[in-house]
């Protein structure tokens, strides 16, 4: 077994009357790439934001490196500059080119002097084949290149845990294919993923590990081998019985 | 030319070249006091608009939480005070007011403080919609690499929040220039007093105030090309250079 990460426990979430997650309960191991499945509404995204603590849970508890992760500011910081993430809508920063995009954590959370900062922001660049366009902004990119900069710019943080919220929803075809083929050599080089997708033939071929969520629960939590081919929830061969339909 | 004009024309330009150093000197307080007041103005106004886009966490402890909503009722105290009175009767009440409680403050700078307050309390609220302005995600994708909640403000929504407030501080700026004029009741001599003066000796006011329009109005121009310079150089350029030294690296 490897080193654990991220542990879950009974992580709860709502929004006023609204209860979004109930009782999540996993953790996430070293060189871990798991696609968590389930249709809108499910609470993936929610769990994503929660592990990250852009949402604060309303209950449970979330470890890292098997100590709790504590509500000071300063302390949640840190733990995000090393739980980087990757959204649905990019995100860059619009007022800065993509190299800025890429030295702005690195100079201000990690202190790395310009230079460092410089050649991290190019090598990862490179990685996802977008160093040619350091000098752009991010108005001037398409979608796919834009998630491109900003898987680099997760990177560039050197995190334990990459975690990516539909990280294809807002792009075309062809562009969630160069998104897709980024995703696939991180994983190659053993990066820690945690990641929200639809992508069913993505999740089936990289992740070691499916988590299917229905109505705020993880229902099933098993390989893809076996999720693919043997789902043992009612809502699981449900929602994969339109998949293989479609 | 004979020594007495015989028409308004000629009585402007009579006006203007006999109180030049008037009007002259009347120019300078007015920019000095709403250059200077509106400068400050936006200074403060940023100071408390922040403050005031700043959530109050249930999650903090108690006398943090507690600092914080005492500071942000005074902004909102302020505010409503600062837009709720007209600047002239601001006027008043600060200069008498602070001379009765022992300042000896000179009319200028009393006009001056008079403007920032007046400005800041409108800025604020400006800066609050340019906050607004920007998507939350931008402010989630700096959070996400472990940047502070002020660090995400201060380098990364506020220089996009100034950029799309630049407009909305030129009009404030340009409305300035012109309201230090009602500063003539506690007896700062700028423009409109300087006008008043100089159309008092010959009975020619019309003509008098015909001079300062012309020169707000010269000033208001000037003033706006700046700021419409301001915001080119502070617009997203639409081209940028392929850095070809990396190119042999593209997929």
């Amino acid at each position: 077994m490897s080193e654990e990460i991220i542990r879950v426990e009974e992580l709860g979430k709502s929004f006023g009357e609204h209860q979004v997650l109930r009782k999540i309960d996993f953790s996430v191991n070293k060189g871990d790439i798991i696609c968590i499945l389930g249709s809108s509404g499910s609470g993936k995204s929610t769990m994503l934001r929660c592990i990250n603590q852009l949402e604060t849970q309303s209950c449970g508890k979330i470890f890292f490196h098997g100590s709790e992760l504590g509500k000071k500011q300063k302390e949640i910081n840190e733990y995000r500059s090393k739980v980087g993430m990757v959204f649905q809508s990019f995100n860059l920063f619009n007022n800065m080119t993509v190299l800025k995009n890429c030295m702005e954590g690195t100079q201000k959370v990690l202190h790395l002097p310009k230079k460092e900062a410089f050649e991290r922001a190019i090598e990862n660049l490179k990685a996802v084949g977008m160093a040619p366009f350091i000098n752009a902004y991010p108005s001037q990119l398409s979608g796919g290149q834009k998630q491109r900069v900003a898987i680099a710019r997760g990177l560039c943080m050197q995190p334990e845990v990459l975690l990516f919220d539909e990280p294809t929803s807002a792009l075309d075809p062809e562009m969630v294919g160069d998104v897709l083929n980024v995703m696939k050599e991180l994983a190659k080089k053993d990066l820690t993923m945690l990641i929200v997708t639809h992508e069913m033939d993505f999740a089936r071929d990289v992740s070691n590990r499916v988590l299917f969520m229905d109505k705020g629960y993880i229902v099933e939590d098993a390989p893809p081998q076996k999720f693919f081919s043997a789902p043992e929830h009612p809502r699981a061969k449900e929602f994969l019985s339109r998949f293989i339909a479609g | 030319m004979t020594n007495t004009p015989t028409n308004s024309f000629e009585w402007v330009l009579f006006i203007a070249k006999k109180y030049s150093d008037l009007f002259l000197r009347g120019t300078w307080l007015t920019m000095l006091v709403s250059v200077s007041g509106t400068l400050l103005g936006f200074i403060l106004g940023y100071a408390v608009g922040i403050v005031q886009d700043t959530a109050v966490n249930k999650e903090d402890n108690p006398v943090k939480r507690g600092i914080l909503l005492f500071f942000k009722g005074i902004c909102t105290l302020y505010v409503e005070l600062f837009r709720g009175t007209p600047m002239i009767v601001q006027a008043m009440i600060v200069f008498y007011g602070l001379r009765q409680a022992g300042f000896e403050i000179d009319p200028i700078s009393a006009g001056i403080l008079v403007t920032l307050l007046n400005t800041g309390a409108y800025m604020a609220e400006t800066v609050r919609a340019g906050i607004k302005s920007i998507d939350a995600g931008q402010r989630e994708g700096a959070l996400a690499l472990g940047m502070s909640p002020i660090s995400a403000m201060f380098h990364i929504i506020l220089p996009q929040a100034f950029k799309n407030i630049v407009p909305e501080m030129a009009n404030m700026f340009l409305t300035n220039l012109k309201m230090t004029s009602v500063l003539n009741v506690i007896g700062v001599q700028e423009l409109f007093l300087q006008a008043k003066t100089a159309g008092g000796t010959y009975y020619k006011y019309l003509e008098s105030y015909l001079v300062i329009a012309l020169i707000y109005l010269v000033l208001c121009f000037v003033f706006s090309r700046v700021f419409a310079l301001i915001e080119k150089k502070t617009a997203v350029r639409k081209d940028y250079v392929l850095a070809v030294e990396y190119m042999e690296n593209t997929q």
